[in-house]
C-alpha cells in the first residue's frame, strides 16, 4: 500500500458538507433573518433626527448587530458542526476511510468559514445598500448638507465588515480549539463564549498591569494579555471619516494578525485532535 | 506525563508564544486604539465609564455604538443646556471612541460657540452685562476648546480639519488674527486640505498688513490650483494677486503670470 | 498459513478511565487474534464483551493502551492502513441532510473515486443494498433498517479488499438479512476479507469460516466452522435406543453432545384439548 498524502481534494470535500449541513440548519437560516432584520430597522433612527450623524448611526448598529450574530453564528455552528460528527459518530465512519484528522478539522473550519463569509457579506453589503440608499434621500431632502453627511466612503464600511470577518475567523479556530478538547457541545459554546469575553478584556488587562501593586492581579494581567488573541484590534469604528491610507496599513497589518493567529490556532486544534479517541 | 496533561501544556505554551511573537504586529496597532484601551490616556475616565456599565458593550465589541448613545446623552444634555452634562457626555464619548472626527469637531463648536451662550444667558441682568466679564467668559470657553481640539489632535494628528477649527475659535472667539493666520497655514500645508484654507490665510495676513508675506504666498499657491474645479476659486486668487501687486507696486515685469 | 494477514492484533489492550478519579475499565485485554485474507471471520460475544472497541483499535479510531494492530501488514495507526477498509460502525448515523445517493458518493470521493467510475460503483452498491428507490431522499429521514443499508453501501463503494460490519443485521427485516447474506458471499466471492460482529448465531454460523468468542475482553474460543461436523437428525428414539446409539458412537471416537427432547408444536399441543366451548349453547 503507498502512502496517503496529505489531500486538499478531501478538505474541500469535507468542507463541503460542512459548509451544506449548516447552511441547511434552522439556526443559520434564524440569525441570518435576525441581522438583516436589525440592519433594516437601522432606518428606524431617522425619527431621531441626528442630522449629519445618522448615517454612522446606522452603520454603528448595523454593524453591532453584525457583531452580536456573528459571534453566536461562529460559535455555535463551530461547536455544533464537529460535535455533530462526534455525537452522531458520523467521524467514526469519516476518519475510517484513508482521510487524515488534519484534514477533518480543516474541513470542518473551512465549512464553518464558508457559512460566517456568506454571513458577513449579506449583512454587509446589506449594510451599504441601506446606507447608500438613506444617504441618497439625504442629500435629495437636503442638497446643502454638510460634508460629513456626504463622505460614505464604501471601502471603509466593506474593511469594518473584513475586520468582523477576520475576528470570526479567529474566533471559529479558538472554538475549535476548545471543542478538541471538550466532552460535550454545550460545554464548547459555553467556553467558546467566555473566551470570546476574555479576548475583549486585553484594556482592561493592560490596565490592571499599569495599575496594580498586586503581584497576584499583574501575573494574571499578564497572562491574559500573553495568551490570548486581543479582540479589540479587530473592533474598528465604522467612523465613515477616518479611513485613509492609515487604515489600508492598519487593515493589512490585521489580516497578518489574524491570518497568523488562525493557523496557530488551527494546528493547536489538529495536534489536539490528533490523538483524541472518538 | 500523559497525553492529556502534556496536550494541555502544548497549548498553552504555543498560545503565549505566538502572543509574545505577536507583539510587534499589535503594538502598532494598539498606537491606532482609543484612549479608553490605553491606560496611560485618560485611565480616569475609562473608569468613570465603567461605573456606568459601558464596560460591557465595550467589551462585547460594541465600542462605536456605544459611543453614539453616549452622543445621544450629550444632545440631550445640549438641549437642555446643561453646561456641566454636556461636557461630561462630551468627554465620556470621545474616550469610549475618538475615532469619529465629528465628535470631537461638534464638541469644539459646542464649547466654544453655545456654552459661552449659556454662561452669557445665565448672568444676572444689571452688573453682568458689562463688557469685561462677557469677553472674560468669551475667552475661557475659547480656551477650553482650543484644549479640546489638541486632545483631538493626538488621535488625528495632521487632520486639516481640526486645525481649521482650531484657527476659527482663534479668530471668532479670541480675535487673536496672527494666531488664525498661522493655523490656517499649517492646515493649508497638509495634504487634502480644502482650498479655502490657503486662501483664508493669505486673507488674515493681508488683514494684518503683511501685504508682502499674503503675496508672495498667493504665488507659491495659485500654480497648484486646477482652474476648472470651484472649489479652488483660481480665478478669485489670481484676482487678489493682482490687487495686491497694485497695492504693493510692483513693476510689471515683476507681475506674476499665470498661465 | 502464511502471507500478510488482514488483521493481525497482538496483545491488544484497552483501557478507558473515567473522570478525576481515573476509574479504569479494561475493554479488552490481551488480545491476540489473526485473521486470514478471504475469510469470514466471525467476532462474538456477550454485550460490552469488547468487540466494537477492538474494531475500532484496528481501525486506529481509538489508541490501543497496549499491544499493537496491522492491517495488511500496516500499522493501524497510519492513514493508508485504512485504504482498503471498510467498515460499518454498530447503529450508524450519517450526515442527515445529504440524500443517499449523495452520502455513498460524498465516501466514495473520499477514498479517491471520481468521474465515471464513482457513478458507476455508487449505483451499484446501491443496488446491493436494495436502496435505489429511497436512494433521492435525505438520509434524515430513513428507518433505522435504511440507514444500516446505506451504512453497508458506504463501506464497500470504493471496494476495498477487507469489509468490517460491526452488527450489520441489527434492525433489517428478514428479507434484507438475506439481502445482506447474500451480499457477504457475493463479497467472499470476489476474494474479500469479511469481519462480521453479530449475535444472531444461525446468522454467524451460515455465513461465517471461522469465529473468535470474546469474553470481558478476553479471548475466550477461536476456531473453524467447517464442513467437518455433520448434524444428525433423527426424531421419536427411545431412551434405551439413545444409551444404545451412545454406545456405538462412543466405540468409533464419536461422541453425542445434544440430546432434545422435541415437542409438537404449541398449537398442535393445545388445539385437541381445547373445548369446544363455542359451539355449546348456554342453557
Ligand atoms: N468510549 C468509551 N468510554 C468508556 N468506556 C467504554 C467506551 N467504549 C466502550 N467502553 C466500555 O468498554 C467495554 C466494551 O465495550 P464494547 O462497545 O467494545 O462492547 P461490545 O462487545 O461491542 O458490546 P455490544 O455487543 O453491546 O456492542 C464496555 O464495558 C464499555 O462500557
Ligand atoms: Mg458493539
Amino acid at each position: 500500500m503507498t502512502a496517503v498524502p496529505f489531500s486538499l481534494r478531501r478538505v474541500w470535500l469535507i468542507a463541503c458538507v460542512t459548509a451544506l449541513e449548516a447552511a441547511r440548519q434552522r439556526v443559520f437560516h434564524l440569525v441570518l433573518v435576525l441581522a438583516m432584520g436589525l440592519v433594516l430597522g437601522a432606518h428606524a433612527f431617522r425619527e431621531f433626527n441626528f442630522g449629519a450623524s445618522e448615517l454612522k448611526f446606522m452603520a454603528d448598529f448595523g454593524f453591532g448587530a453584525l457583531t452580536v450574530f456573528g459571534s453566536v453564528l461562529t460559535i455555535v455552528a463551530t461547536a455544533q458542526l464537529f460535535f455533530g460528527e462526534l455525537e452522531h459518530r458520523t467521524a467514526l465512519t469519516l476518519l475510517a476511510k484513508p482521510v487524515w484528522r488534519a484534514e477533518f478539522i480543516l474541513g470542518k473550519i473551512g465549512g464553518v468559514m464558508a457559512v460566517v463569509t456568506v454571513f458577513c457579506a449579506l449583512v454587509t453589503l446589506l449594510l451599504l445598500g441601506t446606507l447608500y440608499f438613506r444617504q441618497q434621500t439625504l442629500l435629495a431632502e437636503h442638497p446643502e448638507l454638510s460634508e460629513s453627511a456626504r463622505a460614505l466612503d464604501p471601502m471603509a464600511i466593506i474593511a469594518v465588515g473584513v475586520a468582523h470577518w477576520l475576528k470570526f475567523g479567529v474566533l471559529a479556530a479558538l472554538t475549535l480549539l476548545i471543542a478538541s478538547f471538550a466532552r460535550t457541545s454545550l460545554y464548547a459554546v459555553i467556553v467558546g463564549f467566555v473566551m470570546l469575553l476574555i479576548c475583549h478584556l486585553h484594556p482592561l488587562a493592560r490596565l490592571a498591569s499599569a495599575r496594580t501593586d498586586s503581584w497576584l492581579l499583574r501575573g494574571v494581567a499578564g497572562m491574559v494579555s500573553l495568551i490570548f488573541p486581543d479582540f479589540q484590534l479587530f473592533d474598528l469604528s465604522a467612523s465613515i471619516d477616518s479611513v485613509g491610507a492609515a487604515g489600508a496599513a492598519s487593515l493589512i497589518r490585521l489580516v497578518a494578525y489574524a491570518g497568523l493567529y488562525f493557523s496557530v490556532l488551527g494546528s493547536l486544534a489538529v495536534y489536539s485532535f490528533n490523538r483524541r479517541e472518538l | 506525563m500523559n497525553f492529556r496533561g502534556a496536550r494541555w501544556l502544548v497549548v498553552i505554551t504555543g498560545l503565549g508564544l505566538t502572543g509574545a511573537l505577536l507583539r510587534w504586529l499589535s503594538a502598532p496597532l494598539l498606537l491606532h486604539r482609543p484612549a479608553a484601551d490605553r491606560p496611560d490616556v485618560r485611565a480616569e475616565t475609562f473608569a468613570g465609564a465603567m461605573g456606568q456599565g459601558i464596560a460591557l458593550g465595550i467589551f462585547g465589541g460594541f465600542r462605536p455604538l456605544v459611543a453614539d448613545f453616549l452622543w445621544l446623552q450629550v444632545q440631550d444634555r445640549w438641549e437642555a443646556r446643561d453646561l456641566g452634562g454636556t461636557l461630561g457626555h462630551l468627554r465620556l464619548t470621545t474616550a469610549v471612541d475618538p475615532q469619529p472626527l465629528a465628535f470631537w469637531l461638534n464638541g469644539a463648536r459646542i464649547i466654544a460657540y453655545d456654552m459661552t451662550e449659556w454662561r452669557l444667558a445665565g448672568l444676572t441682568r444689571g452688573d453682568a452685562m458689562s463688557e469685561s466679564v462677557g469677553k472674560r467668559i468669551e475667552a475661557e470657553q475659547a480656551r477650553m476648546a482650543l484644549a479640546w481640539l489638541r486632545e483631538a489632535e493626538r488621535f488625528h494628528p495632521g487632520t486639516p480639519v481640526l486645525q481649521i477649527e482650531r484657527a476659527n475659535v482663534q479668530l471668532n472667539r479670541l480675535h487673536d488674527v496672527a494666531a488664525a493666520a498661522a493655523s490656517y497655514r499649517s492646515a493649508a500645508e497638509l495634504t487634502d486640505a480644502p482650498y479655502y484654507a490657503a486662501r483664508l490665510h493669505a486673507e488674515l495676513l493681508r488683514r494684518l498688513g503683511r501685504k508682502a508675506e499674503a503675496y508672495a504666498w498667493l504665488r507659491k499657491i495659485h500654480p497648484k490650483l486646477p482652474p476648472n474645479d470651484a472649489a479652488a476659486a483660481a480665478g478669485l486668487v489670481l484676482a487678489r494677486l493682482r490687487g495686491l501687486e497694485a497695492d504693493l507696486a510692483i513693476p510689471p515685469r515683476q507681475r506674476y503670470r499665470a498661465d | 498459513m502464511n502471507g500478510v494477514a488482514a488483521i493481525e492484533a497482538r496483545g491488544l489492550t484497552k483501557d478507558f478511565s473515567f473522570g478525576l478519579r481515573g476509574v479504569n475499565i479494561r475493554a479488552v485485554d490481551q488480545l491476540s487474534l489473526r485473521i486470514e485474507v478471504g475469510q469470514i471471520f466471525g467476532l462474538l460475544g456477550p454485550n460490552g464483551s469488547g468487540k466494537s472497541t477492538t474494531i475500532k483499535m484496528a481501525l486506529g479510531l481509538l489508541e490501543s493502551t497496549q499491544g499493537s494492530c496491522r492491517i495488511f501488514g500496516v500499522p493501524s495507526c497510519e492513514v493508508r492502513a485504512r485504504c482498503q477498509v471498510g467498515y460499518l460502525p454498530e447503529s450508524p448515523h450519517f450526515h442527515r441532510f445529504l440524500s443517499g445517493r449523495e452520502l455513498v458518493a460524498f465516501y466514495g470521493r473520499l477514498c479517491g473515486l471520481r468521474g465515471e467510475e464513482l457513478r458507476r460503483r455508487v449505483d451499484e452498491v446501491i443496488a446491493g443494498v436494495g436502496l435505489e428507490a429511497a436512494a433521492g431522499r435525505r438520509v434524515g429521514t430513513y428507518s433505522r433498517g435504511m440507514l444500516q443499508r446505506i451504512g453497508v453501501a458506504q463501506a464497500i463503494v470504493h471496494d476495498p479488499r477487507l469489509v468490517i460490519l460491526d452488527e450489520p443485521m441489527a434492525g433489517i427485516d428478514p428479507v434484507g438479512v438475506a439481502e445482506i447474506t447474500a451480499l457477504i458471499q457475493q463479497l467472499k466471492a470476489r476474494g474479500k476479507t469479511i469481519v462480521l460482529v453479530a449475535h444472531e448465531l444461525t446468522q454467524v454460523e451460515a455465513l461465517c469460516d471461522r469465529i473468535a468468542i470474546l469474553d470481558r475482553g478476553r479471548l475466550v474460543v477461536e476456531r473453524d466452522l467447517g464442513a467437518e461436523f455433520t448434524a444428525l437428525e433423527v426424531s421419536q428414539l427411545s431412551a434405551e435406543h439413545v444409551a444404545e446409539l451412545q454406545a456405538w458412537l462412543e466405540a468409533r471416537g464419536g461422541v453425542l453432545t445434544t440430546r432434545r427432547v422435541v415437542r409438537s408444536r404449541l398449537e398442535e399441543f393445545f388445539s385437541p384439548r381445547i373445548p369446544a366451548t363455542r359451539e355449546t349453547p348456554s342453557p
